[in-house]
């Protein structure tokens, strides 16, 4: 897990857009902050009102299973997500708002898919 | 004889036809609601693509009295660092909030002469707006996060006043359930672009020392839709996994 440089985190809110959510609180997530992570899928679920995605993550400080929140089912098909777009076994880049307490995972406002697919979260929207 | 039946008849039809325009003149006078409406957006910023008109500003401090400030902050204090709020566990916000916060998540408008359904699609809520006859008695109606509506035309603009509300103190507009909030809806258009405004007024001197005045304008989304809202999967699924853990221990 690594800190998005400030050009790509410019360019990823504008592209992401702003992921304050009135729905969900910002008290345990960070989102003045936008950290990339790479990972591989285990397990997708696109629902209301968060959907959530748990991800194999291998770096410095080892292999394990980071589970992320991120915006509802429609919020995420607005934002471009179609069916099929994300499968257990893909490799997937991601973009999180971090904890606020240090610990793995957050809340996701954005991804890149498998096959290239860019989606970005309108946290605008709730 | 002939003649003077075929002139009794043609008269008879003019009247009626009359009579038929009448009956239908406040309809046809009245604004069509009707549409997808989605939170408005100056061009200027629509072109730069985010913020401008549907971004909030700083808000203006609500004239709580004591007794209303100390409820709300014993609610603040109770889900403080949580991440908790209704909506995260699926609970509509309940008016004003639905109202002013709808555009975020696009909300629907559904006219007849009896009755305006607004459905904003977070969380499914779905208001009715009832009319002359469809009215029920006052000591018929259950409270409710977004209360019962009313409405009414003055001319161009449509007036809802809902009351029979529930105590809310998890919004950004919290209120007792003795407030009574009036809404006044106008169309316009504005750079080509159709445009709704509401102006909100919440009176409520349980919980205000002054009325609460708010404006929130939309833009129509021309053949737009809602999409459907169900939000307990989650519970339904840790539900299940429950089932399994429990299923799968040996039995005693």
């Amino acid at each position: 897990m690594r800190t998005a440089s400030a050009a790509l985190a410019i360019v990823l809110i504008i592209f992401f857009g702003m992921p304050a959510t009135a729905h969900h609180s910002a008290a345990l997530q960070d989102f003045t902050k936008q950290v990339e992570m790479d990972g591989v899928v285990k397990s997708w679920h696109i629902m209301n009102p968060h959907g959530k995605l748990i991800i194999q993550v291998t770096d410095a400080k080892g292999s394990r299973a980071i589970e992320l929140e991120t915006h509802s089912r429609n919020n995420v098909y607005r934002a471009g997500y179609r069916d099929g777009m994300i499968k257990a076994g893909d490799k997937i880049k991601t973009y999180i708002a971090p904890n606020r307490d240090g610990s793995d995972g957050g809340y996701l406002v954005g991804f890149v898919t498998a096959a290239g697919v860019k989606v970005g979260l309108d946290a605008a929207r709730r | 004889m002939l003649r003077g039946t075929r002139i009794f008849l043609f008269a008879l039809a003019a009247v009626e036809l009359a009579g038929l325009a009448i009956a239908q003149t406040p309809a046809a006078k009245t604004p069509d609601l009707t549409g997808v409406w989605t939170t408005y957006r100056a061009p200027a910023a629509q072109a730069g693509g985010r913020g401008g008109g549907g971004a909030r500003g700083a808000q203006p401090e609500l004239p709580l009295r004591p007794e209303a400030r100390a409820k709300i902050q014993e609610y603040q204090k109770l889900v403080a660092g949580t991440g908790d709020t209704p909506g995260g566990y699926c609970l509509g916000t309940g008016m004003p909030g639905s109202m002013m916060g709808s555009g975020g998540y696009p909300m629907e408008i559904i006219q007849r002469p009896d009755q305006v359904t607004i459905i904003y699609e977070a969380h499914n809520e779905i208001r009715r707006v009832y009319f002359g006859g469809r009215i029920i008695p006052e000591g018929d109606r259950l409270s409710e996060r977004n209360g019962y509506s009313t409405g009414r035309w003055e001319g161009n603009t449509l007036v809802v006043e809902t009351t029979k509300l529930d105590e809310q103190v998890d919004q950004r507009y919290p209120h007792s359930d003795k407030a009574r909030i009036v809404e006044r809806y106008t169309l316009s258009e504005e750079s080509g672009q159709k445009v709704l405004t509401a102006q909100m007024t919440m009176t409520d001197p349980a919980f205000y020392t002054a009325p609460v005045a708010e404006t929130k304008k939309w833009s129509i989304v021309p053949n737009g839709f809602l999409m459907t809202y169900e939000c307990n999967e989650p519970g339904w699924l840790h539900r299940l996994e429950e089932l399994r853990t429990k299923s799968s221990q040996p039995t005693k």
